[in-house]
């Protein structure tokens, strides 16, 4: 009878893992969100996943990194999409070659917003740099589109 | 007997639960566990890093096909590659450039939604895309599903644009991006063959400064193929763009910096860069980008 009860724990267990593992969000889920975020009137043009650990004590926030080349007289969106899986909340910056243009965090507020346009007005390479509020763990997408020729 | 049962339920419940664990992981990866017979094992100029750091999103067909669209040119086929030498590309460098090729025509389509010719371009797509072993990342019966009902054309240009990401992240992924970067070229060189068939039926000042502004994406895309300029093809290929970016001298760009301001409409938090960027380009050299641009782009058709 105990064995028994030890078997049925460990089904329990494989069960409840496997249902786990059927409900955590995927990353073409979380695209799909992203994608429905931004709007019918954004065109999908790429997407940027994050995933990053926890900050370690006494060390800079773990950063991801990416470029891209964007245009000239061209009205962009940004929209960033946090997995509910992990409690990161991403905060994503667009930097030109030396200076920060904007970020979906604003720190005089407080606010975090899901999506930011930018209106471009000279083509060249941008860089996204994307983190996690107060170093958390976390799984998120930062998705590019394209909203209209300004 | 039930206590053997336990000894051989327990480790296969705990390599059942690995498992599981082991495929929520490689969401974003993708892996297939399918032989890459194409990987580059050369040197590379630069790292892997710098790499990513300059091929993100260089050139899209989406924002071409948007500006052409957008200045009420209408839409024709005249502009688009032939699929008819399809079956004729047999080196992983020619279904690479072919691939980039058909994948701007596609963009071009989808962006008008037009959807007689698409199934032609799809089904080449399709066929280049298993000649390099990423066919698992296009989605041909959904797409082909939509094109032949005309129904959810919005899926159609987000699932292809997609699918040509997927297919660029697993190849830089696994090691294969000097393929990547063909791709990259060939969606490149499509895109301005379109810009000048265009500019040629309908004179714009805003096409004639779109085809200007080409020349910061050219030397990226420079950048990216330079990486593999030891394989004699990319040589060739290189060659021949340098070409179009020694005509690409007399366009002048220059600067002026403004500060960016962040703005709130209608909930929606907007930035506005308000730098200038004035780009001087003469309908002479215009007219030479685009007649280099034509050949090299009638060159690869070809192949």
């Amino acid at each position: 009878m105990r064995n028994l009860s030890v078997i049925f724990i460990f089904l329990a267990i494989f069960t409840l893992g496997n249902l786990y593992t059927a409900k955590a969000q995927s990353g073409q889920e979380l695209v799909d969100i992203c994608s429905m975020i931004a709007g019918e009137e954004a065109t999908y043009l790429k997407e940027f996943p994050v995933k990053l650990d926890a900050a370690k004590p006494g060390e800079e926030l773990p950063t991801s990194r990416f470029s891209v080349v964007l245009s000239k007289d061209t009205q962009y969106r940004f929209t960033i999409c946090n997995s509910k899986d992990y409690s990161g909340q991403a905060i994503m910056q667009l930097f030109d070659n030396n200076r920060l243009l904007g970020t979906n965090f604003v720190v005089a507020t407080g606010k975090t917003y899901p999506s930011f346009d930018f209106k471009c007005t000279s083509t060249g390479v941008y860089h996204i740099f994307v983190t996690f509020k107060e170093g958390q763990q976390g799984l998120a997408v930062t998705m590019l589109s394209f909203v209209k020729k300004l | 007997m039930s206590k053997y049962l336990i000894y051989i339920l327990i480790p296969l419940f705990l390599f059942s639960a690995c498992k599981s664990d082991k495929q929520k992981e490689s969401d974003f990866s993708q892996e297939f566990e399918i032989p890459d017979s194409v990987i580059y094992d050369g040197n590379l100029e630069i790292s892997e890093q710098a790499m990513e750091e300059i091929v993100q999103n260089i050139s899209s067909p989406v924002e071409i096909a948007a500006l052409i669209k957008s200045l009420g040119v209408p839409y024709s086929n005249d502009y688009l590659a032939t699929t008819d030498y399809v079956d004729t590309y047999n080196t992983s460098y020619k279904m690479a450039l072919g691939l980039g090729i058909y994948g701007a025509d596609l963009g071009y389509q989808n962006m008008y939604n037009k959807t007689g010719s698409v199934l032609d371009y799809i089904s080449a797509i399709k066929t280049l895309a298993d000649g390099i072993r990423v066919g698992q990342f296009f989605d041909f019966t959904t797409l082909k599903r939509l094109v032949t009902n005309n129904q959810n054309l919005d899926s159609l240009m987000y699932i292809s644009v997609q699918n040509f990401n997927q297919m660029d992240r697993y190849l830089r992924e696994n090691n294969r991006g000097n393929l990547s970067s063909l791709i990259v070229a060939g969606i490149w060189i499509e895109s301005m063959y379109l810009l000048g068939g265009v500019v040629k039926e309908s004179p714009s000042a805003e096409i004639a400064e779109k085809i200007g502004e080409q020349k910061i994406i050219l030397s990226n895309l420079m950048l990216l193929l330079n990486n593999y300029d030891r394989d004699p093809k990319f040589k060739d290929l290189i060659n021949d763009l340098d070409e179009i970016q020694t005509i690409y001298r007399d366009v002048t760009i220059t600067y002026e910096k403004g500060d960016p301001e962040a703005i709130e409409e209608d909930g929606m938090l907007v930035i506005k860069q308000n730098d200038k960027q004035f780009i001087e380009i003469s309908n002479e050299t215009m007219m030479r980008i685009i007649d280099k641009t034509a050949e090299i782009r009638n060159k690869i058709i070809h192949l």
